[in-house]
């Protein structure tokens, strides 16, 4: 599950609980645009400043807009924290012309977002922030060859486990993913109650970190044309070894984020978590009570290779509409770019950054009590630099992750495979493209 | 000297000289209200439906809309995941319905009736779950639908019935529990609402007859308040095909509600995740005309009963 499904599935519970609050907020919000003494000062002059609505989902983004908006009062910015369904809402927001000039967007629905004309190209704008940026990072904001956001954090992937069950039982923590189910197994035989791992049909950031991992896609172009990979030779490998697991009873199938989910961890029937590199802080938070008990490893890796995954990472982009792409462009260098931020957005932000001098940054690379003392970040920057670069998002990401988590529930309970769950969201996802009159190929 | 001032007054207001446009001036709100928040939409809707949004190549040269005709009906006809969506929520309509309205006219006839102690405070128990929105309500029973965290289930778990509420088989029962839960006090208000408005000469003559308390129930507070009962047969009805808030809660909770579970999310699943609005716009239009048919099937129906039982 990439950052975005992440905030809106865990937030979901909660963020609807607070949705009457939201909708006050931003009426407050709107309110206070005339109510400052200065934003009302400049009003009076076109050129005298200009204000950005900025939406985004990182916490403690109030801290940094606030320290940019005292630093440039030509260029205010409004920010508003998105929960719930917002990131839904903006594409509705955009198309009738009342969006935002800023969003916070998940790298994988980019493409999306450029194909309907709702974001600005702002190569002209960047400058040379791209050097602050992995190569890779960067990539993930350029589509077609031109520049539509600025990087805002990437999901490497990491295997936390449960020292004390590994070592409590006497078996290694596996390395590759036949030693996985081995361990899978040698779990199971010595405590009925624990299983190695939780699959919820519905986390497709866990799925898509192992396709990546793969060195597969579900898109790429080819001759011009969208080719759809989604049941490719590599993906039915990983729908294999799912399936094994799935059919020797060696995992618990919950959907992820709910109570249900929390219980099964902090009783200690859950051995192992994969998932990317802003997992841990989720974890540390709602399994408290096991503190000093987790640690992390490298995800299991297939034989011969030391590949990891990633499971998506999210951008800010400046979205149609906008009235100053080229202010709203500065304001995102900095506050992604900036070495002055980067600190802020590791602690505060638990982002796994993709500047290179945040990747250096000592705030990155802390002990952690939870883990034991463990430097995990150590893990996810291994991870990140092992990454293939195979991955290429696709005009319909939304399509095809529904379709497959579609398709994953009717796995779990039994009525087809994963390998026919494949075959169904890769016919899904071509026929969705063909009606938008793509040209596809498989 | 008053009387003919009182004639000449009414003759001048209804004469039909002079502020012609004055009536219209007082219907204007609501032809205003009327024809923004419930015309226009569902002119904008089949508009929608009837045209798509192509691209070609690779999608970057921009896009164009074309006008499909009934392209998009046909697709949505084509999705059998959306047709089997109908078939759901008519399963849960025929069972939920009836259950649904036998609470509410039993929890009706109950309060009306002097068999009941401590009515008040019984009629605020049973009601108070429709003063909670549908999403929070549905949130609630998600944390009594999981084993873990479920007092219920942990309870008929040490008496050895592990009851699964989220499984294939029984999660749209437990939506229909949820729904009933909210909605029985409303429709149990208006029952009881239209059974104080009868008049009592009618019970103190069945008595005399010798007809018991269930007698009278049946043979004259149910026909009696025969258009109460249609009102909210309808409207459970209608809220069945537009199940919507329960299930998608639940979504996030099971894998065994999926992204089109009912007509309603079918329709959200395609406009806001897949971002085709013209599939959207199409999938709603069908769900509009079959709760229109239904609906007047509905009224048909209980029309024709009363008409024949009287002759």
């Amino acid at each position: 599950m990439d950052a975005t499904k992440r905030f809106r599935r865990s937030r979901r519970a909660s963020a609807l609980v607070a949705l009457g609050a939201v909708g006050a907020g931003m009426l407050a919000g709107c309110s206070s645009d005339g109510d400052e003494p200065q934003a009302a000062g400049d009003g009076q002059l076109p050129e005298g400043g200009v204000t950005i609505d900025f939406w985004g989902w990182v916490p403690g983004l109030e801290e940094l807009v606030a320290q940019w908006n005292d630093d440039n009062p030509d260029v205010q910015v409004e920010f508003h924290r998105m929960t719930g369904d917002d990131g839904q809402k903006v594409e509705a927001a955009v198309d009738a012309g009342s969006g935002p000039d800023v969003v916070q967007l998940s790298s994988h629905d980019l493409p999306n977002y450029v194909i309907n004309g709702r974001v600005q190209d702002i190569t002209d704008y960047v400058g040379d922030v791209e050097e602050k940026f992995t190569p890779a990072s960067w990539a993930q904001a350029t589509v077609d060859g031109r520049v539509y956001g600025i990087p805002q954090g990437i999901g490497p992937s990491g295997t936390m486990y449960r020292e004390d069950i590994f070592a409590d039982n006497g078996i290694e923590v596996p390395t590759t993913w036949d030693e996985y189910l081995d361990a899978a197994r040698e779990l199971k035989a010595a405590d009925p109650d624990v299983r190695i791992a939780n699959i919820a049909s519905s986390e497709i950031g866990q799925w898509v970190q192992e396709v990546s991992q793969a060195g597969s896609t579900w898109f790429d172009i080819e001759d011009d044309t969208w080719k759809v990979s989604v049941n490719a030779p590599e993906s039915m490998e990983i729908a294999e070894r799912w399936q094994t697991l799935l059919d020797e009873d060696l995992v618990t199938t919950e959907q992820m984020w709910t109570p249900e989910y929390w219980a099964l961890l902090n009783k200690g029937e859950i051995a192992t978590v994969s998932y990317a590199a802003w997992f841990p802080l989720s974890l540390a938070e709602n399994v408290a009570d096991q503190a000093g008990l987790w640690r992390v490893a490298p995800m299991p890796t297939p034989a011969g290779s030391d590949a990891q995954g990633d499971s998506g990472g999210a951008a800010n982009v400046v979205l149609k509409g906008a009235e100053y792409p080229e202010a709203a462009t500065a304001f995102i260098s900095w506050l992604n770019g900036s070495d002055e931020t980067q600190d802020a957005l590791i602690t505060e932000g638990g982002l796994f950054v993709s500047t290179l001098a945040g990747l250096e940054s000592d705030a990155l690379m802390q002990e952690q009590d939870f883990y034991g003392g463990q430097v995990i970040n150590e893990v996810f920057a291994e991870a990140a630099a092992n990454t293939p670069d195979t991955w290429v998002e696709g005009p319909n990401y939304n399509t095809a992750s529904t379709a497959i988590t579609d398709e994953f529930a009717k796995v779990v309970t039994g009525k087809q495979t994963f390998a026919d769950a494949l075959d169904n969201a890769q016919a899904k996802t071509v026929a969705d493209l063909e009606s938008r009159g793509l040209d596809v190929s498989e | 000297m008053s009387t003919t001032l009182v004639r000449t007054t009414a003759r001048r207001r209804f004469s039909g000289s002079g502020r012609w446009w004055v009536p219209y001036v007082f219907i204007a709100p609501f032809i205003v209200v009327f024809v923004v928040f419930m015309v226009a939409p569902i002119v904008i809707a089949i508009v929608n439906s009837l045209f798509a949004t192509q691209t070609s190549g690779l999608g970057f040269g921009g896009s164009e809309t074309l006008f499909v005709g009934f392209g998009n009906y046909l697709r949505a006809f084509a999705d059998g995941d959306f047709l089997m969506s109908f078939g759901r929520v008519a399963l849960y309509g025929i069972v939920q319905v009836p259950v649904m309205m036998i609470i509410a006219a039993t929890l009706a006839l109950l309060f009306d009736s002097a068999v009941l102690k401590l009515k008040r405070f019984f009629q605020f128990a049973v009601f108070l779950p429709y003063a909670i929105p549908g999403v929070i309500a549905a949130l609630l029973w998600g944390f009594l639908y999981q084993p873990s965290v479920s007092p219920f289930l942990q309870f008929f778990s040490s008496l050895g019935i592990d009851a699964d509420m989220l499984a294939p088989g029984t999660v749209l029962w437990s939506i229909a529990n949820i729904s009933i839960w909210s909605n029985v006090g409303i429709n149990m208000i208006i029952l009881f609402a239209a059974l104080q408005a009868l008049p009592r000469e009618a019970y103190e003559a069945a008595r005399i007859d010798g007809a018991g308390e269930i007698r009278i129930a049946m043979s004259i507070k149910i026909p009696m308040i025969a258009p109460a009962v249609l009102l909210t047969t309808l409207s459970t009805v209608i809220g069945t095909l537009q199940l919507f808030n329960e299930p998608q809660v639940l979504q996030t909770i099971t894998a065994n509600v999926s992204s089109d579970y009912t007509p309603n999310m079918a329709i959200y699943a395609a406009s806001t995740l897949g971002g085709d609005t013209n599939l959207g716009s199409a999938m709603a239009v069908i769900l509009g005309i079959a709760t229109l048919v239904v609906s007047l099937i509905l009224v048909r129906f209980t029309n024709r009963t009363p008409k024949e039982s009287a002759s």
